[in-house]
């Protein structure tokens, strides 16, 4: 029984990595990688000690039962309630409406789509840093079984799981079941590397808590006097805000004599400026690249945000240079081109680089950037995890690991792994492949010259086929004649006859001679042609299908023939449409002639000030006063003539 | 110790005075049988305030405080105010807030160290609340009802809510404030625990109709029997009584 109590009593504060109870420290070792471990689920409340008589009576039940949570503690239970979740869940209760959980919080924020600057509750511009989000025990078992099933190499398994975000520690002062968790990124990767280090690392990192000075001392501190700490940063969607932090922790007494531990902030700040586009999204600068820029008055306002915005956090980071230089570690969030640009591009006076080992992402979910949820990504950071693992799901989950990987030895030797048997390529096909590949390009573009210094200089002979024989191109046309024909290629047919003594009789995989694949008159031509100047003894010429010889100057008689007659054709045609046309247009205006010029049905008849009305619309107040006075001067010249008249 | 007693025919105790730590406010009323239960068991430990607030003899539902400060709705006179500065002790803060809620111990229960008020309070009040009160603000509800003061009674030991209140909204409340809590009533049944009684870290006044059973409840919530620690008969002083016995 006391040594539950014991145990409690270390459990029951949040432990924070840089001031470990000495018992819990000197019992500290670290757990082998593949040890199974869950974090924290949620049903386990740490239960309080039972001290004092009066405490047994608190209850411990630190969960919201209006928002559906829990939590381990009651810190975070006390900050839940007051959280803008909470207090709007409590006043839709008091509507009587439905409250929301987390998520529904967060997406209905989102579509709210009001800048609640400062506010935690946004989490439009969330962040997935890692992995890491799956916290229950079934989530990771689920996890490791498909590990186990998917991976073919055993050593990683060993090496034990390099993208787990923490690193887990056992105590012998605490139940075998409880393993505590620290996170990988406050550890220099050098430290990173030597696991087996790992707790003389962190007793080595131990601080001791600094007395917290009074308010009005804590004005002028000696930024040197810092001692240990760290920067942290989040950019986003117009968001900065950056904080240095000590990681000496400092101790608060509170009313009753309570001494609380609380982080140092030496320096904070947080900027917002109107960079994102509103129900778009993206930055102004993004939007530019990618449309051009755009001329509203809102896209100017941007683009000068996002240039203010730049040049604030450049000045925020040189005031804090030295501080930065000398912080461990920088824990950064920027995503996107923008937000890294502005921290990391070259400009004078850079303090971040982007190589520093010291630079580190968040290995968690991060909200909007503001001072608050900084300061919940320190907590997170360097809080102790707490896990408790169920023994029996543990044992389960090993007996089931184990008997896969014995399945899996056994079925090894029996099915060897089927070596994909790449075929040796010969060098003479290889360089036939080559050739097939020249030769089809130049046959493309009907290069016929180059085709014919190709086929020479290689001493490619006239039954070369193409290579791979089976691929579909080649299934159809495997000559060079075949291609040429069927791609329609006079000058290269009648080049490959006639220079390249290509054989016209060859056939295809479908048994098809070359000249069965021409799709146009001149090609045709230019077989039959080759006939005549090859003469009938050189090939077989019905066996090549290629019908009856034709004189070169037959044929351009014939073509010149047929260009002639087509012309005459068109002239012919144009003249019969112009006189159609004409004599359409003449008769449209007898038509037109012969019809009155009637009223439109319906049409109701303009008055006088209604046309001059229509008359001068559209017209500049200058210009309709210059048309007004006219016409007034040319009634009045009316007047006068009638008056002379009468 | 919890004692019984009675406002002008009226068991709402709570209505008409407020008692913290360090100090206490009576209404001025027309008998002063109401004012000297409290100076019988308050003379000489802690000050005793005749006031009125806004002109009103409500002063335990206008005001809020515990033993750190003292606000007073934007009712208040300045002469009030001032009377109140002169009476209690110099280290008591005295606030008066612009809230348009403005009957302050309606909608704000405190202790020493934890508030609860009613969720729309301003954002402003509730800072004010924190510094002059020194507490932690929390906007919650008991019972689903937003009159927190009104519902609710609390001291540093422990507390009583709304005899309504679900065991699970009592667990979280009493996590929160990390005090024991009970569901319970005052004056022969009444729901409204905060107006009904007044209670600091070692008295608490009812209505003359309290049961018997219910200043039973009130007294092992707060810790004020002789037996409780802090009691008479606790710690070191247990040996001397039991030896008087004999």
């Amino acid at each position: 029984m006391g040594d539950t109590v014991r145990v409690e009593e270390l459990l029951k504060r949040p432990l924070y990595v840089y001031d470990l109870p000495q018992e819990l420290l000197a019992t500290l070792s670290a757990k082998t990688a593949n040890q199974s471990v869950a974090e924290p689920s949620t049903e386990d409340d740490p239960k309080d000690p039972e001290v004092a008589a009066q405490e047994s009576a608190i209850a411990t039940s630190t969960q919201c039962s209006l928002c559906k949570v829990s939590y381990h503690n009651v810190q975070e239970q006390r900050s839940h309630v007051r959280s803008d979740h909470h207090r709007y869940n409590l006043k839709s209760q008091l509507r009587g409406t439905a409250p929301l959980d987390e998520v529904q919080f967060a997406k209905a924020v989102g579509d709210l789509d009001e800048s609640i600057s400062g506010s935690e509750s946004s989490e439009s511009e969330e962040e997935y840093v890692d992995g890491s989000a799956d916290t229950t025990l079934t989530a990771l078992l689920k996890k490791q079984a498909k590990l186990s099933g998917a991976s073919e190499e055993e050593d990683t398994i060993v090496k034990g799981t390099p993208k787990n975000p923490l690193f887990w520690l056992s105590s012998s002062s605490l139940p075998s079941n409880k393993s505590l968790g620290v996170y990988r990124a406050i550890f220099s990767p050098a430290e990173q590397d030597e696991p087996g280090h790992l707790v003389d690392t962190i007793q080595k990192k131990q601080l001791a808590p600094v007395k917290a000075r009074p308010k009005n001392a804590q004005a002028q501190q000696d930024p040197t006097a810092a001692g240990p700490h760290i920067f942290m940063c989040m950019i986003g969607g117009g968001h900065f805000a950056a904080m240095l932090v000590s990681l000496a922790p400092e101790i608060h007494r509170k009313q009753g004599g309570v001494e609380e531990r609380q982080a140092r902030v030496i320096a904070h700040k947080t900027f917002h400026r109107y960079t994102t586009r509103r129900k778009q999204g993206g930055s102004q600068s993004a939007s530019d690249a990618s449309r051009g820029a755009a001329h509203s008055a809102g896209s100017s306002l941007r683009r000068y945000n996002e240039a203010a915005l730049e040049k604030d956090i450049r000045e925020l980071l040189a005031d804090w240079k030295q501080m930065i230089d000398t912080s461990e570690l920088l824990f950064i969030r920027a995503t996107g081109k923008t937000n890294r640009k502005i921290l990391f591009d070259k400009y004078e006076g850079q303090v971040l680089k982007q190589n520093d080992p010291r630079v580190r992402g968040f290995p968690f979910n991060t909200r909007r950037a503001t001072q608050g949820e900084l300061m919940r990504c320190f907590k997170e950071l360097t809080r102790v995890k707490v896990s408790e693992v169920d023994e029996d799901a543990l044992a389960a989950a090993a007996a089931a690991a184990a008997a896969k990987q014995k399945e899996k030895e056994e079925s090894k030797p029996s099915t060897p792994r089927p070596q994909p048997q790449k075929p040796k390529i010969s060098k003479e096909e290889e360089a036939a492949q080559l050739h097939t590949t020249q030769i089809q390009a130049l046959i493309r573009r009907s290069k016929v010259p180059a085709l014919m210094s190709y086929l020479s200089n290689n001493s490619i002979p006239s039954s070369f086929t193409f290579q791979p024989t089976d691929s579909q191109q080649n299934f159809r046309c495997p000559t060079p004649l075949h291609l040429a024909a069927s791609l329609n290629a006079p000058a290269v047919v009648s080049a490959l006859l006639t220079r390249a003594n290509a054989d016209p009789t060859a056939t295809n995989n479908e048994g098809r001679a070359p000249f069965e694949l021409t799709g146009d008159r001149p090609t045709r031509d230019a077989f039959r042609v080759a006939r005549h100047e090859l003469g009938e003894s050189k090939w077989d010429w019905n066996t090549a299908k290629v019908p009856s010889a034709v004189s070169k100057a037959d044929a351009d008689k014939r073509n010149e023939q047929e260009q002639k007659s087509a012309e005459t054709e068109e002239k012919n045609r144009r003249r019969a449409d112009l006189e159609r046309l004409k004599k359409e247009d003449a008769e449209r205006e007898a038509q037109i002639a012969a019809s009155k010029p009637g009223r439109t049905l319906g049409a109701v008849e303009k008055t006088a000030a209604e046309k001059r009305d229509e008359e001068t619309r559209g017209m500049a107040p200058e210009m309709r006063m210059r048309l007004e006075r006219e016409r007034r001067a040319r009634a009045a010249e009316e007047r006068f003539r009638r008056m002379q008249g009468s | 110790m919890a004692v019984r007693a009675q406002f002008e025919n009226s068991n709402e105790v709570g209505v008409f005075s407020r008692l913290t730590n360090s100090y206490a406010i009576v209404a001025v009323g027309g008998s002063e049988n109401f004012y000297s239960v409290f100076e019988s068991e308050l003379q000489d430990i802690i000050p005793i305030c005749h006031a009125t607030i806004a002109g009103t003899r409500i002063v335990g539902r206008l005001t809020v405080g515990n033993k750190n400060g003292l606000l007073v709705p934007t009712t208040t006179t300045d002469q009030e105010l001032q009377h109140l500065r002169n009476t209690l002790p110099d280290s008591v803060k005295i606030q008066r807030i612009e809230e348009r809620l403005s009957a302050l111990g309606n909608v704000i229960c405190c202790n020493d160290h934890v508030a609860i008020v009613h969720p729309d309070l301003e954002r402003e009040t509730e800072e004010i609340i924190a510094d002059v009160l020194g507490v932690e603000v929390f906007r919650q509800t008991v019972a689903d009802n937003v009159l927190t003061g009104s519902y609710m009674s609390l001291s540093n030991q422990g507390g009583i809510v709304h005899p309504k209140t679900s065991v699970r909204d009592q667990d979280e409340l009493s996590s929160l404030l990390q005090v024991p809590l009970v569901a319970g009533s005052v004056n022969r049944g009444s729901a409204v625990v905060g107006a009904g009684m007044v209670v600091n870290d070692w008295l608490a006044i009812t209505g003359l109709d309290t049961t018997a059973t219910e200043l039973s409840v009130i007294e092992s919530v707060f810790r004020l029997g002789e037996m409780a620690p802090g009691g008479a008969g606790a710690g070191v002083h247990k040996e001397s009584i039991v030896e008087s016995f004999y």
